[in-house]
């Protein structure tokens, strides 16, 4: 009997599927560990992934995987997630790129879909136009800790940006006056509160979004891109009201497939950091 | 080398519609894709950008064959290369499921033509690609290859992603 069995659901031809598959993962922190761990289990195949961190005290309240002896040792979070997915699934190929995504742009260009695990508009807005450049479906998850009134507000967000469809802009999360604010430091009031459980909502539904994808288990699957808000006082996940409002509008920020491929093209002689391990 | 396609549905959807229409004696219709590209790990991606259909009246009489276009549609194919940086991909369809193949007058008859793109894009592949209902096959002309190369892995983008290989 398979070790993916129990998903069988998914189709008769689903293993291959998945084991064809190939995932990108920005960022190996909170967010992306607990991606990198669903995927393998899932039987996901081909994985790119991109962190330049080291594994530190600070991020052993959120990491999947991390251990005592990492924080020691300041391990690689790409080395971390390694371990993982070999633990889970050992014949899955794994592209290491132990740097920052920007420097890995052949493998961002070949994979089948991102997620972005990212801190910060900057970098989600280049993550988003880089895939609508190379028709990759960009998964965006994050979270974020508010001060309030009665207390703190847990929120954060998943979405799915499809090519050929609405995109960050659209549902208003990226906004060209927090991009600017970001761009001159405003608002850096140090190392925002990140925690394990939101991490792992957002990761699973993003997880779910990618496997609803590749291998849609009903009809009812989502026809464009979405934004999910995650209420984290509530532990609720709900679609966002924007995308209904946004209802037959064409996405006005990206050309459609007019903005595709490299407009620097030469042959591929390019060389990046990555290993196949 | 390991080239790879990609193209929207949206895209393919309305090649597959073209296609299918009747002409007044040609057998089958055929048409261009122009496409861009990116470089990947160990390869090339090739992003279908646009089509570009055959004109009727670009279409010539000849009983032996499917479809005979003549010189006129080999030009209107070169004016688009030169007019964007695209590599030029002739297209046709083989209207039933799965895995198409070439006969080998499309091997022949590529051969002849496709690698008259690079007089107007010599830095850009160019090559063929044969759609079938739900599936895609393709050769690629590649600068400094001489030989074409089969493309190995396909995928179609929307809201259900398909990917799959093509065996060599």
């Amino acid at each position: 009997m398979s070790w993916l069995a129990r998903q069988s659901f998914l189709g008769p031809e689903s293993e291959f599927v998945l084991r064809d598959s190939h995932a990108l993962i920005a960022g190996l922190g909170g967010g992306g560990s607990h991606v990198a761990q669903q995927l393998a289990h899932i039987g996901v195949g081909h994985f790119d992934l991109c962190d330049p961190g080291r594994y530190e005290e600070k991020n052993h309240n959120r990491t999947v995987g991390g251990t005592h002896a990492d924080i020691r040792a300041q391990s690689p979070k790409v080395e971390i997630a390694v371990r993982m997915i070999r633990a889970i699934n050992p014949k899955a190929r794994i592209n290491v790129i132990d740097d920052i995504w920007q420097n890995a742009l052949p493998s961002v260009r070949g994979c089948d879909a991102l997620f972005g695990c990212v801190d910060g508009y900057t970098q989600r807005d280049q993550l988003e136009t880089l895939c609508r450049r190379f028709l990759v479906p960009y998964i965006d998850i994050g979270m974020d800790v508010n001060d309030a009134e009665c207390g703190y507000v847990l929120h954060g967000q998943v979405i799915l940006s499809l090519p050929g469809s609405l995109c960050m802009r659209c549902f208003n999360f990226l906004r060209p006056d927090l991009l600017a604010n970001e761009a001159q430091g405003y608002g850096h009031a140090g190392a925002r509160p990140q925690v394990i459980w939101p991490n792992g909502v957002l990761a699973s539904t993003a997880v779910g979004l990618f496997t609803q994808l590749i291998l849609p288990w009903h009809n009812d699957v989502p026809a464009s891109s979405l934004i999910l808000d995650y209420d984290g006082n509530r532990h609720t996940t709900t679609l966002s009201p924007r995308v209904a409002a946004l209802s037959g509008v064409v996405c006005p920020h990206f050309g459609g497939l007019d903005d595709t491929g490299d407009p620097f093209w030469a042959s591929p002689s390019c060389r990046n950091k990555a290993k196949t391990i | 080398m390991k080239l790879n396609f990609k193209a929207h549905r949206s895209l393919i959807v309305r090649i597959q519609e073209d296609l299918r229409r009747p002409h007044q004696f040609a057998f089958e219709r055929v048409g261009f894709v122009s496409c861009r590209f990116g470089v990947i790990d160990h390869g090339a991606l090739v992003l279908a950008h646009d089509y570009h259909p055959v004109a009727d009246e670009h279409y010539e009489v000849d009983q032996s064959v499917g479809a005979r276009f003549g010189s006129a549609a080999i030009r209107s194919a070169l004016e688009i290369a030169i007019s964007k940086p695209v590599g030029i991909f002739h297209v046709h369809l083989h209207d039933h499921p799965g895995v198409p193949r070439p006969s080998s007058v499309d091997s022949r008859e590529w051969a002849k033509f496709v690698p008259n793109f690079w007089h107007v894009r010599p830095e850009l592949p160019h090559g063929a690609l044969i759609l079938s209902s739900d599936r895609i096959i393709g050769r690629c002309w590649y600068p400094g290859l001489i030989r074409p190369v089969a493309m190995s892995r396909f995928t179609v983008v929307d809201s259900h992603l398909t990917f799959w290989r093509v065996a060599r």
